[in-house]
Formats: structure tokens, sequence, C-alpha cells
């Protein structure tokens, strides 16, 4: 008895503090190596400063879980990192806050937020924070001639071995369609079709029974390394990243697709100025800048760009005329047809494109 | 009793600690906060002396080992671990997500519906129909043990199809031990077709037996090697069991015992991913006769071809097999009795069987189909004995995948086979062919 009355004073004592420190934000983010550009970048700065302790959840894309928070009530996510496209769609069912461009910071040359944020980059439940892209990359070190085209992702006899390919169809039947010739002009309104659709699953068919799909984006930078396959898609920063650590990732720029990554707060939100405050800080032309150095995603803010250390500009998506060859994604339409274009996807997925040496018995 | 006044006076000390304590905490932890990107960098620093110790130990051990790092492909024809759910299985790697069980359990309810030509009172009915098999296992790993099992119920019988226990070394490594498949020949099945081919019937495909099994199928090179007790039923007199193996029935008193098994399977795969498997077999294993009180011995040895060329599958093996019982005087030496499916029959003591199959998948885009693959399947086993008539069987048919549903469509023809009239492994049996079509339908989880 006489124990545990001076156990719980001390108890007390231990999580006395932690009340003290009790205002948190959870923000849904990537992981892997985009999160430490992050935490480096900003996510410590803003709880330095504020005292607002940043928990992370992990995300993967997708709308579901904000649509289940949302419409419980029980929001656990404070902020999220959303695929601009994702965004769109949350905004559309009505899961999304609005978030005033007024309430942004100016940029450090005293540019208002509409002045200095890139085109499309504000929108009224979303701001942006990187541009980047998604690549083809391979490991410099297991070729013996370097891919070059993203013709040759379907080149198996000049660049035989497996691929990687992220698990969804944003990306890859564009690269399908574009590598089955199709001008890119075309390429969306022929996915309109489910002929079209039919057009790019079979020309992934020539690829798919030596593909392993990934869903987090440091797996096919580890299968590059591994050397578990020869050609992978992954997010250009990763290639950057694991540049730094010695690993030879070469990447492809041609056809490279470019996308947008927004700040968005979801609905029902226990504390939406908390929210707004963390996006503020995390949309500052200093918080962007410092991101740039420790993961090449192009900054959002015009003002930013001088803050973009030399040695990662050759990096970025936009440098050295590597955008003439790059291929915009078009979140608008995704956000209105990926769900009709996702059943397609996932059934293909399931077909066998061999005769499987284990049937069920 | 002690009042909240007395407890207050007798650990007034704590509550002052209570109090003191966290404003004393306070500076700590915003000390904290400013070194955590120190703390962040070292722990980096961390991660890549380790990556350069792995990638030092990778150097001095190249041409000795494959790499065991990252995540691995499971070998095409390597029975754990089976990561997808089967209708669904294909041969594209998916990424594993961390909700998914360590062990799942998995089930199938099926039932059969067929006409025979040789049934005439079936005919007479259109067929007949019935549940075929329930069946309910589990399998899955935890850290570097693996457990596999299945028992099926059927219609006349219930019985452990396979259960055993494993240890993973590496990825590429591990051993088995309990009741597993035996490794021989085209694996895991030498037909795609719901009936199977004449090896099942010899026990000689798709066998299960009690023992330690070996397996390394890293890269292209596949090696198993086994070492079995006996069958998976020690009870050489139990008829109640899946894979066909020699049983005490009669004046046929011979039980196998103390099998000794290897597999050696090399995979080339072209720039475009076309595949050829080419693979040796042997097993070798006592045959004790419970009457003479003397072992007798058995043999087999196979070679086979397993390719895949785009949506084509084709598959040769040639297997050879003897047995040398030592009977009493008034039991044949030129046959066995072998039992299984709560039935018994007699093959010949000695023979060769040969196997073919072709199978296509179809692609299919536009369909409510998931999968949909044709097949025909043939062998046939030659009799060293003369006076006995060959036997043959040829399935041409297709299987057909639809979300949890598979079903299989087969045209059986048997020439000299059992369960198709008199048909017969051993003697001269049937000398026509007999048909049978069924239409297996089964749901799967």
């Amino acid at each position: 008895m006489k124990k545990i009355k001076h156990t719980f004073p001390i108890l007390l004592g231990l999580v006395f503090p932690l009340c003290i420190l009790a205002e948190t934000i959870t923000v849904a983010s990537w992981g892997g190596s985009y999160l430490r550009s992050q935490m480096l970048g900003f996510i410590r700065d803003f709880e330095e400063e504020t005292g607002i302790r940043v928990e992370i959840a992990d995300y993967a894309g997708g709308i579901d879980s904000v649509r289940s928070q949302v419409r419980s009530y029980n929001v656990r996510w404070d902020v999220v990192d959303f695929e601009l496209f994702d965004a769109i769609r949350a905004n559309d069912e009505g899961l999304l806050m609005p978030i005033a461009a007024d309430d942004l910071l100016h940029g450090r040359d005293g540019s208002s937020p509409q002045e200095d944020f890139i085109e499309g980059g504000l929108l009224p439940f979303a701001v942006a924070n990187i541009v980047f892209s998604t690549v083809l990359a391979y490991n410099e070190s297991l070729l013996q001639q370097s891919p070059a085209e993203l013709t040759d992702l379907f080149d198996l006899r000049r660049f035989p071995g497996e691929r990687a390919l992220r698990k969804t169809p944003v990306g890859n039947l564009e690269w399908a369609l574009l590598a089955d010739g199709v001008p890119p002009a075309e390429v969306y309104p022929l996915l309109e079709s489910d002929a079209g659709v039919q057009r790019a699953l079979r020309k992934l068919d020539e690829i798919k029974h030596l593909t392993r799909w990934w869903t987090e984006g440091e797996q096919p930078v580890a299968w590059l390394e591994n050397g578990d396959v020869t050609i992978a898609s992954l997010y250009h920063g990763r290639a950057f990243n694991a540049n730094q650590r010695g690993v030879p990732l070469g990447i492809v720029w041609d056809r490279q697709i470019t996308f947008l990554n927004v700040w968005s707060i979801p609905s029902n939100v226990r504390n939406p100025e908390l929210a707004r405050k963390f996006i503020r800080f995390a949309t500052s032309t200093e918080s962007i800048g410092k991101q740039a150095r420790y993961i090449p995603y192009g900054p959002v803010r015009n003002s930013s760009l001088a803050l973009v250390p030399s040695d990662v500009r050759p990096y970025l998506p936009a440098s050295d005329g590597k955008l003439e060859k790059a291929f915009a994604s078009d979140p608008a339409w995704w956000s209105g047809n990926l769900e009709r274009i996702q059943a397609h996807f996932d059934r293909w997925l399931r077909i066998p494109t061999r005769v499987p040496s284990r049937l069920p018995r | 009793m002690i009042t909240f006044r007395q407890s207050f006076r007798s650990t007034g000390y704590h509550w002052f600690h209570a109090i003191l304590f966290p404003l004393l905490l306070l500076p700590a932890l915003a000390g904290d906060t400013r070194d955590e990107e120190i703390r962040l960098l070292r722990q980096e620093v961390e991660l890549l002396r380790e990556r350069l110790d792995r990638l030092e130990q990778a150097e001095q051990g190249r041409g000795q080992q494959p790499p065991a790092t990252g995540p691995q492909r499971p070998a095409e024809n390597e029975p754990v671990p089976l990561d997808f759910p089967e209708p669904q299985q294909t041969l594209t790697a998916v990424a594993q997500t961390d909700s998914e069980p360590p062990i799942r359990i998995k089930g199938a309810l099926r039932f059969n519906a067929y006409i025979r030509d040789f049934d005439r009172g079936g005919k007479n009915r259109k067929g007949d129909s019935g549940f075929e098999l329930f069946r309910i296992g589990v399998e899955g790993q935890q850290d570097n043990i693996l457990i596999a099992a299945e028992y099926r119920f059927y219609p006349y019988m219930d019985v452990l199809h396979h259960g055993w226990l494993g240890y993973q070394f590496s990825p590429d490594n591990q051993v088995m031990l309990g009741v597993s498949q035996v490794p021989f020949g085209l694996l895991p099945y030498a037909a795609h077709n719901y009936w199977f081919g004449v090896p099942y019937y010899l026990g000689l495909a798709d066998n299960y037996a009690m023992g330690l099994q070996y397996l390394k199928s890293g890269g292209d090179w596949d090696v198993r090697l086994a070492f079995y007790k006996n069958p998976a039923i020690e009870d050489a007199t139990n008829l109640n069991r899946y894979a066909f193996g020699v049983v005490r029935v009669g004046e046929q008193q011979n039980q196998q015992s103390n099998q000794l098994n290897a597999r050696l399977a090399r995979t080339w795969t072209s720039a475009k991913g076309h595949s050829h498997e080419f693979g040796i077999s042997g097993q070798v294993g006592q045959l004790y006769n419970e009457i003479t009180r003397r072992n007798g011995n058995h043999w087999a040895a196979a070679g086979h071809w397993n390719a895949h060329f785009n949506r084509w599958n084709a598959q040769l093996q040639l297997a050879r097999y003897q047995f040398n019982p030592k009977n009493p005087s008034n039991a044949s030496d030129q046959v066995v009795r072998l039992g299984a499916l709560a039935t018994h029959y007699d093959i010949a003591a000695k023979g060769t069987v040969a196997v073919a199959n072709l199978a296509y998948t179809v692609p299919l885009t536009q369909s409510f189909i998931d999968q949909l693959i044709f097949y025909n399947n043939y062998s046939v086993l030659k009799k060293d004995n003369n006076a006995f008539r060959d036997s043959q069987i040829n399935t041409l048919g297709a299987a057909i995948g639809v979300g949890p549903l598979f079903m299989y469509l087969d045209w059986i023809q048997a020439k000299n086979m059992p369960f198709f009239g008199d048909g017969s492994l051993a003697d001269e049996g049937e000398s026509s062919w007999k048909t049978r079509f069924n239409f297996n339908l089964g749901y799967y989880w």
C-alpha cells in the first residue's frame, strides 16, 4: 500500500509534462526519404517555433481513409499530403475544408501567395507543396547499356529482366499508350473509352509477367539496389537520395510524368486553426526552399527557387530542358475517372498472363 | 484508517516532486527538440555504416551465395509461402502489406457433376452430382517458423492432406518436418486438370509422406532433398489416405519405409520471359513384407521439362519405376497393391510412365471471367510385363476462375485405368476407351 502511495505521485510527475505539451497535430504523409525531407525541411522547425508536436501518420494515397474519418466525425488526420487528383476527388465528395490563399504567408520577396505560387498551386481546398515526377530508373552497375526512352521499359530483348511499377493505373496507363505510339494530346481522350483502357492494358501485358508492383516509394529503390528488377518506376527524388547513399541509380527523364502534391484539411477536423497554422508554416518560402535541400522536388513558390542548393538543381524535373519530353498528368481528369479505371486495373492485375503452376486443388 | 489529510502529509514529499519533476523536465524536452536533427543525422550515419558492412560482406562472399537482402519473389514451384489466394494466383509479385496476418486460414467447398459412358444407370439418370470435398487449412509464417496444414473431408473418408512445420534459414533455404509433398517430377502437379493423370494413380505425383525435406530454391536452381520414414498414414492397412502408396491388403502384405528423394531443377529464362525448367528426380526406399519379414526395395527416376511461352505452357515427363517385393510364394511379384481414397488396386510392379501436357491461358480483358485456361493432358503407363495392357488417360478441358469460384470442365478418356469400368494399372483390364465428363465447382477462400 505504501509503495502505491509513493509511486502514484511519481507517475503523475511523468504524465504532467505531457499534459503541458498536449497540443498535437497529426499529418498524413508518405514516409521514406520524402518524409525525411519534410521533417528536416520544416516539421522540426515548426515544432520548435510553435511548441506544437507533429505526429506523422503513414499514408499511401487514396481517399478511403479520409472519407471514413470525416463521415464518422472522428478525424484523426489534421492535415493530409494528397496527390492533387485525390484532393479533387475528396473535395468533390465534400470531405475537405476551405483554405483561403490570403491566410498564407507572403513570399520572402514580398510577393503575395497568388503571385508567388505556381499556376494551379492554390485551390479553394488545397495548397500545393511539391512538384514531383514519376520516372523510370535503373541500376547503372547492373546494365551494360542504359535505357534512355520510355519504350525501353517494354523492350525485353535489349533490357531483359524484371520490372517494377507502382500498383496504380495512374501514370502506368499513360505510359503504356505513349509507348504504343499514341500522341500525348490523345492519351486522355483515348482513356475515356473502355477500348482505350484495354489498349493500354494490352500494352502492359507485354511486361506483366515480369512485373512487381510496389505500393510504397522505397520499395522500387530497394529492388533496384538489390538487383531484383532491371527497370523500375519511382518518384524521382528517391533516386537522388539513393545516389547520395552511393547507389548508382540512373534516371530516364523521357516521358517523366509530373504530379502535384497538395496540403488539405479534412472536414470535421477538431482544430482547423492548428491545421491552417501548420500549412501556413509548411508553405512559407523558407520551408519549401529548405525541404528542397533534402529531396529534389520542384518548389511550388517562385521565391523558394533561390534557396535550392546548386547540387540539387540538376535533379529538379524542370531543369536542363527535361520538361520538353515530360508528360503532364491531368489531375482533374483522373479525379473523375479513377474509380472507373481502377476497377478495370484491379481486375486486370488478377488475370494471369501465364498458365499458373498452382491451380486450386 | 488513513484520512486524505494524513495521506497528503505522509506523501507530501512525493507530491512536491510531482510538481518539481515536470518543471525540471521541461528544459530537457526543449533541448531534445533542438537536438533532434543531430540525432536523425546520427541515425543516418549509422544506417550508412550498416549498409557499408553489408556491401563489404557481399563483396567477400560473391560467387559463394546469392544475395539475401530485400524482398524475394517466391520460386514458381515453391510449396511455401503461398501468398496468393488460389483462384487469383498470378506469377506477378504483389507487394505485401502489413495488415496481412502471419497465419492464414484457407479452405474450399467443392461439388462434382459427372456422367460416364460405362455407367448405364448414371446415363439413364442423365448423370450424377454431389458433394465432393470440404477442406480447411492453415499456412503462414511467424519469424522464421513456417506452418502449413490441410485437413480434408470427403464423403467416404476424412484425412490429413498435408501438415508440416518448417524453418526458413534464408529466403532461399528452408526445411520442412511432417507430411509434405514428395519432390518428384513435375511440381506441384503433373497435370492441369481436376482428375490428374497416370502418375498420380501410381503414387508418382502429388504424393505426400512423413519425413524431413530440405528445399533450396534461390535463383535459377531448385534443389529438394528429402527423407521419408513412411507414407503420410503409417498404418499400411488403412486405406483412408489422400496419396496413393503401397498398402497391406489380402495376400499383398508390403509397405513402404525409409524413402530417400532428390530432385534437381534448373530454369532458363529468355529475355522475353519465356522459361524452360529441366529437372531430374530420383527416389529409392525399402519395401517391407509383413509375411516374410524381409525387405525388398523400390525406386523411381524421372526427367521433366516445363516450359512457358507467353500464354502457353508445355510439359513433358518420362519416369521409370520398379517395385521389388519379397513376397511369399502365394503373392505375385508382378504387381504391387496401392491404396488411397478408401480403395485399393494393383499396379504393374515395373513400368515406364510418360506425360505430355499443353495448356493455354486466354487473354481476358473484357469479361467477367478472371481465368480461362484450356488444356490437354495425356499420360501413359507402359508396363514391363507384356501380358499386361498399357494404361492411358487423356483429358481435354478448361479451368475457369470467377472471383472465389473455380471450375474444372473435363472430358476424360481413359483406357485400362482404375475407376473407368474394369480398367487396371496391373493386368489386361479394359481394351477400349472409356469416357467420363466431369464438372467440378469449388468455392475457395
